[in-house]
């Protein structure tokens, strides 16, 4: 049948594109897709990091956060997030419940300019920052209705985006319950918008896993002076997030979704969603 | 079946044909390596520039190391050297690029330290009207061991 | 500048909202498509013969819509020339994954049957013309000019299988579209399994809509009497097809509001400030409550044929109008509560550029200049004029 196409083509390309062609008719099939990753997953092709070793996880101290915004500031700066559009990966949230039955949230800029003092401390009962990320979740919603395959969850337990294959489509970013996703336009180290039409994809918190696959901590974890982030290994006993999970309290955000978030949150107040 | 209906199938079928080859010379090599996704695009992500070289590497071998000294006895030990200087980690592979200047302004110390009811009591703060006269921080505090005793 | 859009706390990213007019287009476009087949079927499946006169026009209808259904979606594209990735490596557990196959399959059906019930005409054309003409004819007859007894009965034998095929398939293509929106658990105004159902109903009720106006339009420009049983017939479906719209409506709103769950503040917000013009004034009584009263009206009438059909006309208008609005309330809605449950946001429409109205407005007409072509190429009007011959 494809005699014709053999004729300009080498026939070891020939069976290559021959045994594609065949997974290619079953297109989308959940089969294939488990066959496939059982028979490359062992082969690692990414050096001296092994991603099966790995299970990354993430701790917020609510109650130790200052609200200075250093990491939503270091965050930017290290992933070249364009400072002057509306795009975080991570952000600080101050929640201030006034003695009128009343919730004032901000969080201006992210906080990364800091807070002003605009209500006078006798009319708040109780105050707090909230630090917020990608909670990267087990179940992640955005991956769940990537219509492409273009967002994933590792085996180390990190959602990551393909900014190359992308379309673009913005479903993720409906899809994600805590706001983490956001359109990025502007052209970065991670992402050139080649397109003659502008171009833009998704784009959140990676917990730098540019830097934690070297052995780094997350920018935003390094750069926070008052340890209320937390970053380190499940799998490992003794990390620093085991040894807080293995005697805090703790809560995710938004548990009734289902999402089983990764960042846990220490001192999570009712108010917080 | 009638011969133009036959046409019109087998019209369909090539066409169904010519999508599924050029379906499997498209897509990338690396998809579905690990899952439903391209697998070199992990290794893109591990490869993305790395901008903060973490206050270990300031303190290294001759460099800055008295400061990293003093530092790392201060109440500011838990203040990444980065977070007052910026990023240096084109600095530490390469120490003709200079890191910006630090941010010396009252302000920047009072992202920290200005009093605010959010933030935890226990915490230092200092009311910014009255504290320092109005005065650079530094004048008085060493930003890199604040407590100057 | 969008500080002053914003009411209490959204998350930072939301500043923007993400899905633009383009994407209110789309489910409308779409829902057109479903209820033009759906009404052809009701000839070609059911066999309801006061339809046949627009029967075929309603086939090339839903074609000239799902020409152009792609359209909104790719130009709202971050990397449109990346859009195709959809077809070649459709990541299943997404609604969205399905809508390349989905649609081109629905396209392969609509076309078909289209071909097969023009089948005759175009042989008979390609018989009887010259030149280009008979090219074109003969192209589209597939060079096979079988037109026998035999052959036409077998067309129209599998043409009805087509049309069997083409209902689920019609209501898949639509429901799915529904489910796109019903299926995002973070999103409280969307996240209902009724949502797949409420679109299929106000798909179907603006495909009749949309084929009534054009019906009467096209009878006034070709100054030719137009068949009032077939008009009244497609307008009971109409009004059978409203009923079921608002009763599903309503049941969404109204078991959101019973149940009162820890997201009722920010959709009563949303509901009493934000929408609450284009929710209750053009949706629910523009667009359900007075075209139900006036079709209503048209049943219960004798006589005064003129009179009726002006009511249809506006009901239809309204309807097409409303259908609209509730697309709009719900894409534009979801998007303008925050997902913190504590904050609102607002849309405002720019004009120019790849997201505005104008391209929206310059989409939504390319369909009736295809159905122009396509009325040229293939002339529907002989069932349609006959039967007031
Ligand atoms: C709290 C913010 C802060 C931190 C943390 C900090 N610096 Fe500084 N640094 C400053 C400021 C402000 C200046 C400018 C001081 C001045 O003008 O006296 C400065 C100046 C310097 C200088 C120039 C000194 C000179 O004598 O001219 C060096 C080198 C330096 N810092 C290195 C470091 C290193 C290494 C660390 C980490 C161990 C560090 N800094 C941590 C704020 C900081
Ligand atoms: C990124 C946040 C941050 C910045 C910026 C910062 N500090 Fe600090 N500073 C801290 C932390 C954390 C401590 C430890 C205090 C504690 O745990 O209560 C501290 C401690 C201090 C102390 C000692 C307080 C005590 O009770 O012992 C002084 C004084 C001080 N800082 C001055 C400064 C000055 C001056 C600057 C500006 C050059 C500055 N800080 C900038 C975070 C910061
Ligand atoms: C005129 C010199 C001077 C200047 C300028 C100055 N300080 Fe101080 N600061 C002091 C002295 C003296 C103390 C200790 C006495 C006290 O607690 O008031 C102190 C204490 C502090 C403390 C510890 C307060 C506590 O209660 O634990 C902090 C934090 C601090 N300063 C931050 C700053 C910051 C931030 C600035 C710049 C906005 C600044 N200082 C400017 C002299 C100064």
């Amino acid at each position: 049948m494809n005699g014709d196409l053999t004729m300009s083509i080498s026939r070891r390309e020939f069976t290559r594109i021959g045994c594609r062609v065949i997974i290619g008719a079953a297109a989308g099939t959940a089969i294939i897709e488990s066959i496939v990753k059982n028979s490359l997953a062992s082969e690692d092709k990414k050096g001296e990091y092994d991603w099966n070793e790995h299970y990354w996880g993430f701790v917020v101290d609510t109650t130790k956060c200052i609200g200075c915004g250093r990491c939503a500031n270091a965050c930017k700066l290290e992933n070249h997030v364009p400072f002057d559009e509306h795009l975080y990966r991570t952000w600080v949230e101050r929640y201030r419940v006034l003695k009128k039955e009343e919730v004032k949230i901000d969080s201006p800029n992210g906080g990364i300019d800091g807070f002003t003092n605009d209500i006078p401390k006798e009319d708040i009962k109780k105050a707090f920052y909230v630090p917020k990320l990608c909670n990267h979740c087990d179940h992640p919603p955005c991956v769940q209705v990537c219509p492409v395959g273009a967002t994933y969850l590792t085996e180390d337990g990190v959602v990551l985006i393909d900014y190359d294959y992308c379309i673009g489509c913005r479903y993720c970013i409906q899809g994600c319950p805590y706001g983490a996703r956001y359109f990025l336009a502007e052209e970065t180290p991670h992402h050139k918008p080649h397109s003659v039409l502008g171009g833009g994809v998704a784009d959140k918190c990676t917990w730098c896993y540019h830097r934690i696959t070297k052995g780094l901590l997350p920018a935003c974890v390094q750069a926070c002076p008052a340890g209320a982030r937390i970053f380190g290994d499940l799998k490992d006993p003794d990390s620093a997030v085991n040894k807080i999970l293995d005697k805090e309290r703790i809560n995710v955000l938004k548990p009734d979704l289902g999402t089983r978030p990764k960042a846990y949150y220490i001192g999570l107040d009712r108010e917080v969603r | 079946m009638q011969p133009h209906i036959k046409r019109a199938f087998t019209l369909l079928a090539i066409a169904i044909i010519v999508f599924i080859v050029i379906r499997s010379l498209v897509v990338p090599d690396s998809f579905g390596q690990y899952g439903w996704y391209r697998g070199d695009s992990v290794v893109d992500n591990r490869n993305f520039p790395v901008e903060y070289a973490g206050s270990a590497s300031c303190g290294e071998e001759n460099c800055h190391k008295t400061l990293y000294s003093i530092w790392e006895d201060s109440r500011h030990k838990t203040v990444n050297c980065e977070t007052c200087h910026g990023p240096s980690e084109k600095h530490v592979s390469n120490v003709r690029i200079m890191p910006q200047p630090a941010n010396e302004s009252r302000d920047f110390c009072g992202l920290c330290h200005f009093r605010q009811t959010a933030r935890p009591e226990d915490f230092s703060q200092i009311d910014p009207e009255t504290h320092g006269q109005n005065l650079r921080c530094a004048y008085c505090h060493n930003p890199h061991k604040p407590w100057f005793v | 500048m969008t500080e002053g859009l914003i009411w209490g706390y959204v998350y930072p990213n939301e500043a923007e909202v993400q899905w633009s007019i383009l994407i209110v287009l789309y489910p409308y476009i779409t829902g057109l498509v479903a209820g033009a087949f759906i009404a052809s079927s009701l000839y070609h499946v059911f066999g309801k013969k006061e339809i046949k006169p627009v029967a075929r026009f309603a086939l090339l209808t839903a074609l000239a819509f799902l020409l152009v259904a792609t359209m909104p979606l790719v130009a709202h594209l971050g990397h449109p020339e990346r859009g195709v990735q959809i077809m070649f490596t459709p990541h299943l557990t997404s609604a969205m994954s399905g809508f390349g196959y989905i649609y081109s399959f629905y396209l392969i059906v609509v076309v078909l049957e289209i071909w097969l019930s023009f089948r005759e005409d175009i042989v008979k054309k390609a018989l009887s013309s010259r030149g280009l003409k008979e090219l074109l004819y003969s192209g589209l007859a597939l060079f096979s000019y079988d037109i026998s007894e035999r052959a036409l009965h077998e067309d129209e034998k599998l043409a009805r299988r087509l049309a069997i095929i083409g209902i689920p398939s019609a209501a898949f293509l639509h429901g799915y579209v529904g489910f796109i929106f019903g299926g995002i658990k973070a999103n409280p105004w969307w996240s209902t399994p009724l949502m797949p159902i409420i679109f299929l109903m106000s798909a179907i009720v603006s495909g009749i809509a949309l084929l009534i106006l054009l019906y009467i339009v096209a009878m006034k420009i070709r100054r030719h009497a137009i068949d009032h049983s077939c008009l009244y017939s497609l307008a009971q479906y109409l009004w059978v097809f409203l009923i079921f719209d608002v009763v599903l409506e309503l049941l969404e709103v109204v078991s959101m509001k019973y149940e009162s769950l820890e997201e009722i503040e920010i959709i009563n917000i949303l509901l009493s400030e934000k929408i609450a013009t284009t929710f209750y004034g053009v949706q629910l009584t523009l667009g359900i409550f007075v075209p139900f009263v006036l079709l209503l009206l048209v049943g219960i009438m004798k006589n005064h044929d003129t009179l009726k059909t002006i009511m249809i006309a506006v009901s239809s208008t309204l309807v097409v109008i409303g259908v609209f609005a509730m697309r709009w309330n719900v894409v534009i809605g979801g998007q303008e509560i925050s997902k913190s449950l504590s904050g609102t946001l607002t849309y405002v429409p720019v004009f120019f550029g790849m997201e505005g109205v104008l391209p929206a407005v310059v989409i939504f007409t390319i369909p009736f200049i295809i159905l122009l072509v396509l009325t040229y190429i293939l002339p529907p009007w002989k069932d349609m004029e006959e039967a007031t011959e």
